[in-house]
């Protein structure tokens, strides 16, 4: 055997190294995601694996149709591998939301690197078969592969996860794959047909996957994994806002502009607590709208009612209506509330939305982000406040949530303060929400009820009617022990409370 | 391919991909230069006109549909007086209170807001109740004002020593002892506010001519601004800044040039009180006073006539004959009238009514400064530490008014694309030099200063910049030098002609402000009724 010759053998199993390690990383990835993205990662784990290894069996098949030009589809598959590979989860993450095809996503790519791994090693063995002793050739192939495997398991959760993310490893190694068959491609360029093909194919790859790797910062800042403490599963960037998922063993959580919105540890606590005490206390709930609550968990807790007709639910940001729609694992949460017939979702700004607004509502579900800013301070000021009594009927009930009670006492009670002040009556309580902690509504009405809280519907994971009389009762230090100002459009009282008193209470 | 041009190629698209942000500078940054319609005004200054083709007779015309115009016109219309014709020579009325309009909002090209109004002045007040502004009764003892209206907080901010402030008395940085020389200026200024002099009346008022003739006040109207502050040894640059920032905004004056009464009169004569306000709050909204100028012209449209140049006035066998230049029909007009508003600036009334007495009046005592005012639609701009965004953004010692946002007044979430009014008072160098270069000057070259200018405060303005579309004034208003306020010029100037000729007009007020033109108007027509009916 020449010199030349033995290189090119060494070369050939090199390749097959980074195969192996690309191969299994490519596995990792998708499994990870998988149960990042779809929970239980024993059976996600279980099946992908399964499935890889599968089809790597499905290419070892195909390998006997494949009879000249081995060396030149070696280098093809490598490149495909390298594609596909490499671009997967940065594909998954995007097509996380449109739900349905996920899954389907998720095996096809799964699929497709098992067979086209799975139709390298023969193809490779039978390129070297007449260079190197049948029992030589075996051993090595499979050392390598075997050796390939052991390294990507190693550094897949120790290195690469922490320090470079599923998106930039898979990105990586699809580059090492593609670099390989690039390599591979230029070397022996003599040996085989369209080589010159093959090599701009290559470089055209890796200019991709090269800018995809510098922007995926774009894509997921890294700055993002490290504020939250779980794996975020999904993340997108809306005209509006920051919308994040994060999930853990135990639970999943939204964040809007990193602010936690709820968790399905305890969200249920929240939601029937802004529901049901205002819906208890009307006769018959007919008519209601939801102003902001995108997500459909205020809808869910709604819709226990049957009388209520129609429900209009009013959120600026169509990226959110439509994840908790769309997106199953999401609109298993809410019921798919959204999607009930009864429920009308408009993507509009509350305010001007209000204003343009003639059906009186019995009842009004107000479930804004927090007043941390002076765009969302205006959902809380007494020319709002006017436009929501205006679309109460008179003896309507809104509900609005009005943060901490015990973090921002005097934020609490200036909501309350500017409730009355546009001439409302108003009931405030409370409750605890583990993620949350104590938090705080307040229910506002033209005419208050003979009586509030009727009937609670059934069946309810946390209200009963004795919880309904113990949320109403303040302790001292929820109190705000000062007179407050009405939070107007030219003041923004509000926003200038919250600032403080959450702003302190974070320092610590 | 050689493996070490692989790399540099490699090496070169992350390379290039890290430029790309900066090679966006280069682009072309859209929109035009408008100017009020200089090329059509100057024609007045050029060109000679032929016999006019047609002759029409009313009983009365406005020339000049800036807000004295529209107010005089609407009190006329409102007594009755329907026989009635409005010449400007823009394509809308408004004046120097003219707005424009995008896909995002409107926004305005001029005055853009008014401080609370003053209690004493009733028809004003009845106006802003009529646009929806005032919401109490008449009778109501003090007026309460629409929330949509009052500017939103945050209202004002300074960038000054490397960070964003809150309102735009400098505070951030200031060295205690300049900090008190501001305290000391500002306390006097409420001395002034509630000051009367011999003669009973308030000292600082508004309209100015109300104001108190006592020689104690009126003494200030001898000496500049600067010279005052420093007798009063009030000197810290922070202060200095501070009022010179204040008399360019209201006025485009520098503080050297301008009267100190007028000067204090700024900080003095707004004492507006209402239920839900302050005086030192302020009514705007998207399209800044263009809103009011809308509310104005309601009644009005049938009497509009817009493209219409006056060109000449003379009065023939008892009566006016006042020729205009139909810009579309490219024809010269003849209306007769008995009685006529002139509601132009005052350099124009003289070419006008050919009167070289008042062309040299005017020449030798009003001063008119230039500006430039600039919308721009931005996007996602990048923010420097301190107070967030507001509505009235300023910088400290920059050359420019700074901007105000547009969409400030919006009841909406705020978005990333927004519309932004760049003010720049052209007080550099001599107004006709000013005048000269800011009409040289190309598009380019504007969107250059600007973006220099905000780049201070956001580094990203250049890539953020959408569309930029620039006014320039070339007679804004005229400056309140010593002299203007309490001399005797306005008075000489603005005396009727034969009691068939009346002037409206800011240049006459003394000073630049919505509501001195709204009563320019009211006491114009008032003279109208007065022949009219006397007459009758
Ligand atoms: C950039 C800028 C910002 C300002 N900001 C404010 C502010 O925030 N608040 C405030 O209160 N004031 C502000 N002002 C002052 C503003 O000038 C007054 O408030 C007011 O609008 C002046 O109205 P006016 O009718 O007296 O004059 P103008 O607005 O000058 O009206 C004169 C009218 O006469 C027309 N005209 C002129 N010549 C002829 C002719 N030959 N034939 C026919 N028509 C003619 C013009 O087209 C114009 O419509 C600002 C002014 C400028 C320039």
């Amino acid at each position: 055997m020449s010199k030349k010759e033995s290189g090119a053998q060494w070369l050939l199993l090199t390749a097959v190294f980074v195969i192996a390690t690309c191969g299994l990383i490519y596995e990792l990835v998708a499994g990870t995601l998988a149960s990042y993205l779809l929970g239980d990662s024993i059976t996600q784990f279980s099946t992908i694996i399964g499935v890889y290894l599968f089809s790597m069996g499905i290419g070892s098949f195909l390998s006997k149709y494949f009879n000249t030009n081995l060396l030149a589809w070696f280098i093809r598959i490598e490149l495909l591998v390298g594609m596909v590979g490499g671009f997967s989860s940065a594909l998954l993450f995007i097509v996380f939301p449109m739900a349905a095809s996920f899954r389907i996503i998720l095996y096809a790519i799964v699929l497709i690197t098992g067979v086209l791994v799975g139709l390298e090693i023969p193809l490779l063995m039978r390129i070297l078969e007449n260079k190197v002793a049948f029992k030589e050739l075996v051993s090595r192939v499979f050392t390598f592969d075997y050796i390939g495997a052991l390294l990507a398991s190693l550094i897949f959760p120790l290195l690469l996860v922490p320090h470079l993310g599923l998106i930039r490893t898979s990105l990586f190694f699809g580059i090492m794959n593609v670099g390989v068959g690039w390599y591979l491609a230029y070397r022996f360029s003599k040996d085989i047909r369209q080589g010159a093909l093959l090599k701009v194919t290559a470089i055209l790859l890796l200019a991709a996957q090269v800018v995809c790797f510098v922007f995926s910062e774009k894509i997921m800042s890294f700055s993002e994994a490290l504020t939250y403490d779980d794996n975020v599963v999904y993340s997108t960037s809306t005209p509006y806002q920051r919308i994040v998922i994060t999930k853990n063993k135990h639970e999943l959580r939204l964040f809007l502009n990193g602010n936690l919105q709820f968790s399905t540890a305890d969200e249920y606590r929240y939601h029937e607590a802004l529901v049901h005490p205002a819906f208890s206390s009307l006769s018959k709930p007919e008519q209601v709208l939801v102003l902001g609550g995108g997500d459909g968990l205020a809808v869910r807790e709604i819709l226990k009612y049957p009388t209520v007709q129609q429900v209009i639910l009013v959120d600026l940001d169509p990226a959110m209506t439509q994840l908790f729609s769309r997106q199953r694992m999401l609109a298993k949460l809410n019921d798919s509330s959204l999607l009930n017939p009864k429920v009308r979702v408009y993507n509009a700004d509350a305010f001007t939305w209000l204003r343009n607004n003639k059906i009186r509502f019995d009842a009004i579900v107000v479930d804004f982000p927090d007043p941390s800013n002076f765009s969302i301070g205006k959902l809380y000021s007494t020319s709002f406040y006017q436009l929501l009594k205006h679309a109460l009927r008179p003896d309507g009930i809104a509900v609005i949530q009005s943060t901490s009670p015990f973090v921002a006492p005097k934020s609490f009670w200036c909501v309350d303060t500017t409730l009355r002040a546009v001439g409302l009556h108003t009931v405030a309580y409370h409750n605890y929400v583990p993620s949350f902690g104590e938090w705080g509504y307040i229910m506002a009405t033209p005419t208050p009820p003979q009586e509030w809280f009727g009937h609670l519907p059934s069946p309810l994971k946390y209200l009963n009617p004795t919880t309904l009389q113990q949320m109403l009762t303040f302790p001292e230090d929820m109190k705000a022990h000062q007179l407050l100002d009405i939070n107007k459009l030219n003041n923004q009282a509000l926003v200038k409370y919250f600032e403080e008193e959450w702003g302190k209470y974070l320092e610590r | 391919m050689r493996r070490r041009s692989f790399i540099q190629c490699i090496a070169g698209l992350t390379v290039v991909s890290s430029f790309l942000p900066s090679c966006q500078q280069q682009r072309v940054i859209s929109g035009s230069i408008i100017g009020a319609s200089a090329h059509t005004g100057h024609l007045l200054r050029d060109k000679n006109f032929a016999a006019p083709v047609t002759v029409t007779e009313h009983s009365v015309v406005v020339v000049g549909g800036g807000i004295s115009g529209l107010s005089a016109a609407r009190q006329l219309h409102r007594q009755g007086i329907t026989d009635m014709v409005i010449l400007d020579l823009e394509k809308e009325m408004g004046g120097n209170a003219a707005c424009g309009k995008n896909q995002i909002s409107a926004y305005p090209w001029g005055a853009h807001y008014v401080p609370i109004p003053n209690n004493d002045l009733t028809a004003y007040i009845d106006f802003m109740r009529e646009c929806g502004v005032v919401t109490s009764p008449t009778d109501a003892p003090l007026p309460t004002y629409h929330d949509y209206y009052i500017c939103f907080d945050p209202e004002e901010r300074l960038y000054i020593n490397g960070q964003w402030q809150e309102g735009l008395v400098p505070h951030y940085g200031v060295p205690d002892a300049e900090r008190k020389q501001v305290q000391a200026f500002l306390h006097q200024m409420q001395v002034f506010r509630e000051a009367k002099g011999q003669d009973g009346k308030d000292a600082f008022t508004i309209p100015m001519d109300n104001a108190s003739k006592d020689p104690a006040f009126t003494a200030l109207d001898t000496i500049t601004m600067k010279e005052w502050l420093h007798q009063q040894g009030w000197t810290t640059p922070y202060l200095q800044w501070y009022v010179n920032y204040c008399t360019r905004d209201d006025y485009g004056t520098n503080y050297d040039e301008i009267s100190a009464w007028v000067g204090i009169q700024y900080f003095a004569s707004r004492k507006g009180k209402g239920v839900n306000v302050e005086h030192q709050d302020v009514l705007t909204w998207p399209e800044g006073n263009g809103w009011l100028a809308g509310h104005l012209k309601k009644e009005l449209q049938p009497y509009f006539h817009n493209e219409a140049l006056v060109a000449r006035i003379q009065e023939e066998d008892g009566k006016l004959s006042i020729d205009y230049f139909d810009v579309k029909e490219s024809r010269l007009k003849r209306i007769r009238a008995q009685q006529c508003i002139l509601a132009v600036p005052q350099f124009v009334a003289g070419r006008i009514l050919q009167d070289e007495a008042r062309i040299r009046k005017v020449h030798q005592h009003i001063q008119y400064s230039p500006w430039m005012v600039a919308n721009l639609r931005v996007g996602d701009l990048e923010e420097r530490t301190g107070f967030p965004s507001s509505w009235d953004n300023v910088i400290y010692n920059s050359p420019s008014l700074g901007y105000v946002k547009a969409t400030h007044q919006q009841v909406t979430q705020e978005k990333a694309v927004r519309n932004l009014t760049y003010y720049l008072p052209l007080t550099g160098g001599q107004p006709a030099e000013e005048r000269k270069a800011a009409i040289e000057r190309t598009h380019t070259e504007w969107v250059k200063m600007i973006v220099n200018d905000l780049d201070k405060v956001h580094p990203n303005i250049a890539e953020a910049i959408e569309e930029v579309n620039i006014m320039i004034w070339g007679h804004a208003m005229s400056k309140p030098v010593p002299g203007m306020a309490h001399g005797n010029i306005r008075q000489e100037l603005a005396a009727s002609v034969n009691n068939r000729l009346h002037f409206a007009h800011t240049d006459l007020a003394g000073n630049s402000l919505f509501e001195e033109a709204f009563y320019q108007g009211l006491s114009a027509a008032q003279k109208v009724i007065t022949q009219l009916s006397g007459k009758i």
